[in-house]
C-alpha cells in the first residue's frame, strides 16, 4: 500500500486529468475545488512538455477556455466550485448543443452543509437541466477512476462531462492506485464538416438540440454501466449515491445485517428508468441517502410503487450534509455511548482577519469616513472574499454579500433608488471575476457610488493564488470610465490612517462614481513569498526600462 | 487494536496550529504499518484563526468512510484545551485524550482556564500536557504539536522506526537541525506515557 500515492479526493480528479492526457487545466479557486487544479498545475509544470495550467478570471472564462482546448482537439480539465457553476452556466449549458471534439471534464465541487459556501445547491440539477451526463465518485479511488472514464465517456459521447464531489470527498485524504500515464492527446481541430455544429445561430441550435435530445438513451446506456442493482433480502432497501454509498459500504461492514438489504447504487446520471423500476420491483420502502437536493429520491417517489424516506419526508433532515450518525439514525441502528460532555458553555471560535491583515486598515478609515460624511449607519454592499469577515460583529463593517461582482452593482442599484452614500467593497480578485462589468455599468449610470477595491493583490481566501489582476487595478478602473480625478490609490496601514480617512471621505461625498483602491499584500502570501519573483523580475524590469 | 472494527482520531486545534499537519503524519505512519486509512479534514477559512478539525480513520481491511461517529472515536489529539473540550463527546468510553494546556484565547468570551482545566481532568482518559513549558526546555518554540504525537503514538499501532521515518520525511525540506528538534519532541511526548496503551 506504502507506494501508491496519498491525495484528496479532489487532488485525485486532477491526478487522473493528467494521466488521461489533458493539453490543459482551467479553473477559478473556490473552496473545495481549488485543490484539484494545484495538483494538475504542479504535474504539469514537472512534466514541462508544454501542457498548459491557467488559473482564469472566473469560472466562465476557464470554461471557454476549455472549450477552446476541446475544440482544438485536445483533453481538458475545468474545475470550479458549486456556485462557480453558476457563473459558468451559460458556456456548460450551450456547450451540450455544441457538443465536444476533445475529452472536456468539468470538476464541480459542491458543499453541503455549506463549510465555505453561500448555498448548497446540487450540481447534479444543473447537469440534468444541461442533459449532460454526470459521474459522482464515492471514495478517492473512484474520483480517480471515474475522471478517466468520464474523458472516455465524453470523446464516446462527444458532450461535456460533469464530475460531481462534495467537500467531504474533496477533503478526504486517502491512497490513490494511478494507472500508466497517457500521452496529451491531438485529434487535430474540430473537422470543416462540424462546423455549423459549434455555431449557436438558432438554426443551427434548433437542430442541436434534437441531436442532445436523441443522444439521451445513449447518455442512460453508458450511465447504466456504472449504476448497479444489488440485489438482496427483504423488502425494504436503499438507494445509495456519493457519500451516501461510502457511508453505507462501511455501515455493512459493522453491521452485517445491512449487506442483506437490496440496493442501487448510484454512481452516474442520468439514471436509466429501466433500472429504478428494476428496483423497485424488490421493495416495497426504501431509504435514500444522496448528499445535498432529493435527486434520486424524487425520481423513485414519482413512479409510487413504494415509500420512498429521504430528506422530503424527514427521514434525514432537509439541509445540511450526511454523516454516518444520520445514516444511523434514519436505518433505526442504536448508537454507542460516548464519553459524557463537558457541561461548561463553549463559545464558537469564529475565523477572524489575520494578524497585520490591511484589509483592518481599510475597513477603519472607510467606517471613520462614513462617520464624518454622516452616515455611520450607511448600509456597506460586500461582496465574496476573506474581507466577508468584516460582516461578523464587532466590526459589522458591511451589510449585503450575495454573490462574486454582486457588491458593485448592487450599490449602483441602491444609488439609483437615491440612496447616498452607495458603497461597495469588493476584493481585486472579484473584481477581476466580475466586477469589471458591473463597474462599466456604475461609471455609465454616472450615480454617486463609492467603489472600494480591497488589493492584497492575492486571490486570500483560497491559498494566495496570484490575481489576475494583479497591479492592473488601477488601469482597469480608468479604462472602465470612471475618471482619473476619482480614482485614489491607498496604502491600508495605521500610520497611514489620518490620511486614508480624509480621502475616503472626499470619495464620499463626490457626487459621481469613484474608486479608492486600498493596496497591501496580503499577510499569508509575504509570508509564503507568493510574489517574490513576480517582484524582483517587476524591479529588474523597472530599472533596465528605467521607469519611475 | 480491534482487528473487527473501525478505529477513529479526531484531531482538534485552532487555524495555523497544524492540525492537518499532525493528520497527514498519522495517516501516512498507519499506511506504512500496513493498515487502510483514511483522513477526512474542513478547512477553508481555516488559516483565519478558527477552529479547525481533522480526523483519521483506519482499519485492518478496507474502508470507505472518512468521518466517524460521536462516542466511536478511540483518541482525541487537541492542540489546544477549549478546543479538546469541543469533541470529547466523539470518545468512546474507552478513549483516551491527550491536550495541551497550552489556550489560545484570542476569541470572544474565552472561558476561565481553571474551568477548562477542570473539565478536561474530570474526562477520564485524559492526558494534559505544558506544552509551553516543554517547549521552552526543548527550547523548540513549535514543539506542542510534536509532543502531543509522541503521546498519541503510544496509543497506536505504529512501530518506533516508523514514526521516526515519517517525521524525518515530513521535515527534511527544513533541514537536519528541524529535523532533529522535531523527533526529540516527539520522544519527550513518547515519554511522558510510559507503557503502550492499546485502544
Amino acid at each position: 500500500m506504502a507506494d501508491s500515492t496519498l491525495a484528496l479526493g479532489v487532488e485525485a480528479v486532477g491526478c487522473a486529468a493528467f494521466d488521461a492526457g489533458i493539453k490543459g487545466a482551467f479553473g477559478y479557486p473556490g473552496t473545495p475545488s481549488t485543490e484539484g487544479f494545484e495538483f494538475v498545475e504542479a504535474l504539469i509544470h514537472q512534466a514541462g512538455d508544454g501542457r498548459a495550467a491557467q488559473w482564469a478570471a472566473n469560472e466562465k472564462v476557464a470554461y471557454d477556455l476549455g472549450m477552446g482546448m476541446s475544440y482544438a482537439g485536445h483533453r481538458t480539465l475545468v474545475t470550479m466550485k458549486h456556485v462557480g457553476l453558476n457563473v459558468a452556466l451559460d458556456a456548460y449549458a450551450n456547450s451540450a448543443l455544441t457538443g465536444v471534439r476533445g475529452g472536456l471534464v468539468l470538476l464541480v465541487a459542491d458543499d453541503p452543509g455549506m463549510h465555505s459556501s453561500q448555498n448548497e445547491q446540487d450540481s447534479r440539477r444543473l447537469a440534468e437541466f444541461a442533459w449532460l451526463p454526470c459521474l459522482e465518485p464515492s471514495t478517492v479511488q473512484e474520483c480517480y477512476d471515474l475522471t478517466f472514464r468520464a474523458f472516455e465517456l465524453s470523446e464516446t459521447l462527444q458532450v461535456p462531462v460533469m464530475l460531481r464531489i462534495v467537500t467531504r470527498l474533496a477533503h478526504c485524504r486517502a491512497a490513490l492506485v494511478r494507472r500508466e500515464t497517457l500521452a496529451p492527446t491531438g485529434l487535430g481541430v474540430a473537422p470543416k464538416a462540424s462546423i455549423q455544429d459549434w455555431v449557436l445561430i438558432p438554426a443551427n441550435a434548433r437542430r442541436r438540440y434534437v441531436d442532445l435530445l436523441a443522444k439521451q438513451p445513449r447518455l442512460k446506456a453508458e450511465a447504466a454501466t456504472l449504476n448497479h442493482l444489488v440485489p438482496g433480502t427483504g423488502r425494504r432497501g436503499v438507494a445509495l449515491a456519493g457519500m451516501g454509498r461510502a457511508y453505507f459500504g462501511q455501515l455493512a461492514l459493522e453491521h452485517p445485517a445491512l449487506a442483506a438489504l437490496p440496493r442501487l447504487e448510484i454512481a452516474a446520471y442520468p439514471v436509466d428508468p429501466a433500472l429504478e423500476q428494476a428496483f423497485l420491483a424488490q421493495v416495497d420502502e426504501v431509504v435514500v441517502f444522496e448528499e445535498d437536493y432529493p435527486v434520486i429520491e424524487e425520481r423513485l417517489g414519482l413512479r409510487g410503487t413504494a415509500k420512498v424516506h429521504g430528506r422530503l419526508d424527514g427521514a434525514l433532515p432537509r439541509t445540511g450534509e450526511l454523516s454516518p450518525r444520520l445514516l444511523k439514525d434514519a436505518l433505526g441502528l442504536k448508537l454507542p455511548d460516548g464519553k459524557a460532555a463537558a457541561r461548561l458553555d463553549l463559545p464558537i471560535r469564529a475565523p477572524r482577519f489575520c494578524d497585520g491583515c490591511g484589509h483592518v486598515d481599510a475597513y477603519e478609515a472607510m467606517q471613520e469616513a462614513l462617520a464624518k460624511v454622516g452616515a455611520p449607519e450607511a448600509r456597506v454592499f460586500g461582496d465574496i472574499g476573506c474581507y466577508t469577515l468584516a460582516a461578523q460583529e464587532p466590526m459589522a463593517a458591511i451589510h449585503a454579500v450575495v454573490e462574486m461582482g454582486a457588491s458593485i452593482s448592487m450599490a449602483v442599484g441602491a444609488a439609483l433608488a437615491g440612496e447616498t452614500p452607495s458603497v461597495a467593497v469588493i476584493g481585486d480578485s472579484t473584481f477581476g471575476h466580475s466586477g469589471l462589468p458591473a463597474l462599466l455599468t456604475a461609471a455609465d449610470a454616472g450615480v454617486n457610488v463609492t467603489v472600494v477595491i480591497l488589493d492584497n493583490r492575492v486571490v486570500g481566501m483560497t491559498g494566495q493564488q496570484p490575481s489576475q489582476a494583479l497591479d492592473q487595478v488601477e488601469r482597469m478602473v480608468l479604462g472602465m470610465g470612471i475618471p482619473e480625478a476619482q480614482v485614489q490609490v491607498l496604502l491600508p496601514v495605521p500610520k497611514q490612517h489620518e490620511a486614508n480617512v480624509a480621502a475616503m471621505e472626499a470619495a464620499l461625498r463626490h457626487p459621481g462614481p469613484s474608486v479608492v483602491v486600498f493596496r497591501r499584500e496580503c499577510i499569508q502570501s509575504i509570508r509564503r513569498g507568493v510574489l517574490k519573483d513576480h517582484d524582483r523580475q517587476e524591479r529588474e524590469r523597472c530599472v533596465s526600462e528605467a521607469c519611475s | 487494536m480491534n482487528a473487527s472494527r473501525i478505529h477513529g482520531i479526531v484531531l482538534s486545534g485552532v487555524g495555523g496550529q497544524g492540525v492537518l499537519s499532525l493528520a497527514q503524519i498519522l495517516l501516512e505512519a498507519l499506511r506504512r504499518s500496513g493498515l487502510h486509512a483514511l483522513q477526512s479534514e474542513i478547512h477553508g477559512m481555516s488559516q483565519r484563526g478558527g477552529s479547525v478539525h481533522a480526523q483519521v480513520c483506519y482499519a485492518e481491511g478496507p474502508l470507505s468512510s472518512p468521518i466517524i461517529d460521536e462516542g466511536c472515536a478511540d483518541l482525541l489529539i487537541a492542540l489546544e484545551p477549549l478546543e479538546a473540550l469541543r469533541y470529547v463527546s466523539m470518545l468512546r468510553v474507552s478513549g483516551a485524550l491527550v491536550v495541551s494546556e497550552e489556550p489560545q484565547t484570542d476569541m470572544e468570551g474565552y472561558p476561565p482556564l481553571d474551568d477548562i482545566y477542570a473539565a478536561l481532568k474530570a474526562v477520564p482518559g485524559a492526558h494534559l500536557v505544558d506544552t509551553e513549558d516543554l517547549a521552552r526546555r526543548l527550547n523548540h518554540r513549535q514543539a506542542g504539536g510534536m509532543v502531543l504525537l509522541g503521546m498519541a503514538s503510544r496509543f497506536l499501532p505504529v512501530n518506533d522506526g516508523i514514526w521516526r521515518e515519517v517525521i524525518t520525511q515530513r521535515f527534511e525540506s527544513k533541514g537536519a537541525r528541524v529535523t532533529e528538534k522535531n523527533l526529540e519532541a516527539f520522544e519527550a511526548g513518547r515519554g511522558l506515557i510510559k507503557e503502550p496503551v492499546g485502544v
